[in-house]
């Protein structure tokens, strides 16, 4: 990884934060970082760009990541699948939202996995646009909320038969089971 | 051992029985006599870390507001045990990393200890007595260590004769300290139950500042075990780490052959849970800290913990656990809501009643209870 001489540097993240209008606790905690991660974040937002509230996710990440794994920051930045994010084509928005994607799923790797069983869960389901299935926010609670929209009685019918056919196969079981595996 | 830097005393409280008993016992300090308001001006001890600094003054004053206060976990959405609890200290000499102290305190400059203790026992025999029928567990926990001062304040002695002459209560006395001799020379009558709050040594040693050590912890609850105490064991914070399944299975298995468990009066479990303002201060006091670093989402009680399915994981597993090595100890989960107890113990309490008269009935017996006969419902599946 390129390196810069440690005055340059300091120097080049203040005017980040100037044109990103970043607060001084934002910049003060960034800057608190040893100097190697400090680089390694600035060369990640030569492409992110990101302004304070972005910022802020990713600081807390990255130093929620390096505490639990033992690692340094400027390490996490390194891994391939965050290279690889970084290298998303397309507008800044998009590598942004790439990058955001995978470090949520390093700092989040049980409920990331949860999420995404849940969703194979609801996509063997079927149930096309008749049936919204939906969850608490993070999954905290026990409800479930299945909405079925009809125009008509046909269509009521439809969505109703769909229903009880997911729960006779077990396919609705799974939903709720993916839920708790963990 | 505390060492604070000044005394601070209220003027008029000098007198004051445990003023004098600290006194003689830290006679080398700096003491200044200041008015009741003093808290009011501008006293935040200056420098990087005031909260900390804080700790170290010894204020001495009266409680002015009422001493029994319902514990603040009787939240809305979760379910409650019906605890009582009543503070003769506000602030702890102990520095946990996580506690909620640091935010709910953070403009507090003194450690405050409570001149009035006769108040706080007129207080307490006032619904107490007038209520034989009922029984109430009261615990002096929440907004400091029940025993780290004990040495210094003595509070035990006026506590302890006063909960053990009565049969409808149980005091519970909470510490992550050893200072238990003061209480090897009183009877509790079973009547007191002290309590350790433990997480694994490696959590305890590297987040707990201040504290005994685990292992000190558990021979200190053996010691109060054998002279008489019923002893409790309070897994909160249950804190989500790489290694946490192991550690706690570990140190669920230490407390369990060090102790008794015939006189284990209960056993909680609560998930580490903390508001976005305690977060802030704990990166900047504690910036060493991994604490953060669990699985933890926002919930709809406004504070952070770890996701329902990974923590309903580690309370069956340890539950289970529990159920193992001492399957006749009530439990109770603390700040929880009832999908939680549900998932956790196959069913939600259907009152808070319920859950308090699981933990007061095995260890005050039916006497004095109005539903005398009814068997308490254990709530453990």
């Amino acid at each position: 990884m390129a390196t810069l001489n440690e005055q340059a540097q300091a120097q080049q993240i203040e005017v980040y934060a100037q044109r990103k209008r970043l607060s001084s606790i934002t910049l003060a905690r960034w800057q608190a970082w040893p100097g190697t991660d400090q680089a390694a974040l600035f060369f990640l937002l030569q492409d992110l760009q990101c302004g304070e509230n972005h910022l802020k996710d990713l600081l807390n990440w990255l130093e929620e990541i390096a505490a639990r794994d033992e690692r340094t920051i400027a390490d996490i930045l390194e891994r391939r699948e965050l290279r690889r994010a970084r290298a998303t084509p397309g507008s800044r928005n998009d590598k942004l939202k790439a990058v955001k994607v995978v470090l949520r799923k390093i700092r989040y790797p049980r409920l990331t996995r949860l999420e995404e069983n849940v969703r194979q869960a609801l996509k063997a389901l079927d149930l096309g646009r008749t049936v919204q299935v939906s969850f608490p926010s993070d999954f905290e609670g026990d409800e479930v909320t299945a909405t079925l929209t009809a125009r008509n009685v046909h269509e009521l019918q439809d969505g109703l038969s769909q229903l009880q056919q997911r729960l006779d196969d077990g396919r609705f079981q799974r939903v709720f089971d993916a839920l708790d595996d963990v | 051992m505390y060492q604070p830097t000044e005394i601070l005393i209220e003027r008029g409280e000098e007198e004051a029985p445990v003023v004098q008993r600290a006194l003689a016992r830290l006679p080398e300090l700096p003491v200044r006599i200041v008015e009741k308001d003093w808290e009011q001006e501008d006293t935040r001890p200056a420098g990087m870390d005031p909260f900390g600094a804080g700790k170290r003054r010894l204020f001495f004053t009266r409680q002015r507001a009422r001493f029994l206060e319902h514990c603040p976990a009787g939240t809305p959405g979760l379910v409650c045990c019906n605890y009582l609890i009543v503070s003769l200290i506000s602030n702890c000499p102990m520095d946990c990393s996580y506690c909620f102290l640091q935010d709910y305190l953070a403009n507090n400059p003194t450690l405050k200890v409570f001149t009035n203790s006769d108040d706080l026992l007129d207080e307490v025999a006032q619904v107490v007595d007038r209520q034989p029928w009922r029984q109430f567990r009261i615990g002096t926990g929440e907004l400091s260590d029940s025993l780290a001062l004990d040495a210094l304040l003595g509070f035990s002695a006026d506590l302890v004769p006063f909960f053990a002459a009565r049969k409808n209560v149980l005091l519970e006395l909470k510490t992550k300290s050893d200072c238990i001799d003061n209480l090897l020379r009183l009877e509790s009558h079973g009547r007191v139950v002290v309590s350790w709050s433990l997480t694994p040594p490696a959590i305890a040693d590297a987040e707990e500042h201040g504290t005994a050590p685990f292992a000190e912890r558990l021979r200190a609850a053996r010691r109060v075990q054998q002279a008489g105490y019923k002893i409790g064991f309070h897994f909160d914070p249950l804190i989500e780490y790489p290694r946490w399944e192991t550690d706690y299975r570990q140190a669920l298995e230490q407390v369990f052959t060090s102790v008794d468990p015939r006189r284990v009066a209960w056993v909680s479990f609560g998930s580490l849970r903390i508001t976005p303002p305690l977060r802030k201060v704990i990166r900047q006091r504690f910036p060493q800290t991994r604490l953060l670093s669990g699985e933890q989402v926002l919930c709809d009680d406004g504070k952070w913990r770890t996701f329902q399915a990974l923590r309903v994981k580690m309370y069956r597993t340890l539950i289970t656990q529990l159920n193992r090595l001492a399957p006749t100890v009530p439990v109770y989960m603390c700040m929880e809501t009832a999908p939680v107890w549900q998932k956790v113990f196959g069913r939600a309490p259907g009152c808070d009643k319920d859950v308090a008269r699981s933990l007061t009935a095995p260890n005050l017996g039916q006497e004095g209870t109005h539903r005398a006969g009814r068997r308490a419902e254990q709530l453990t599946a």
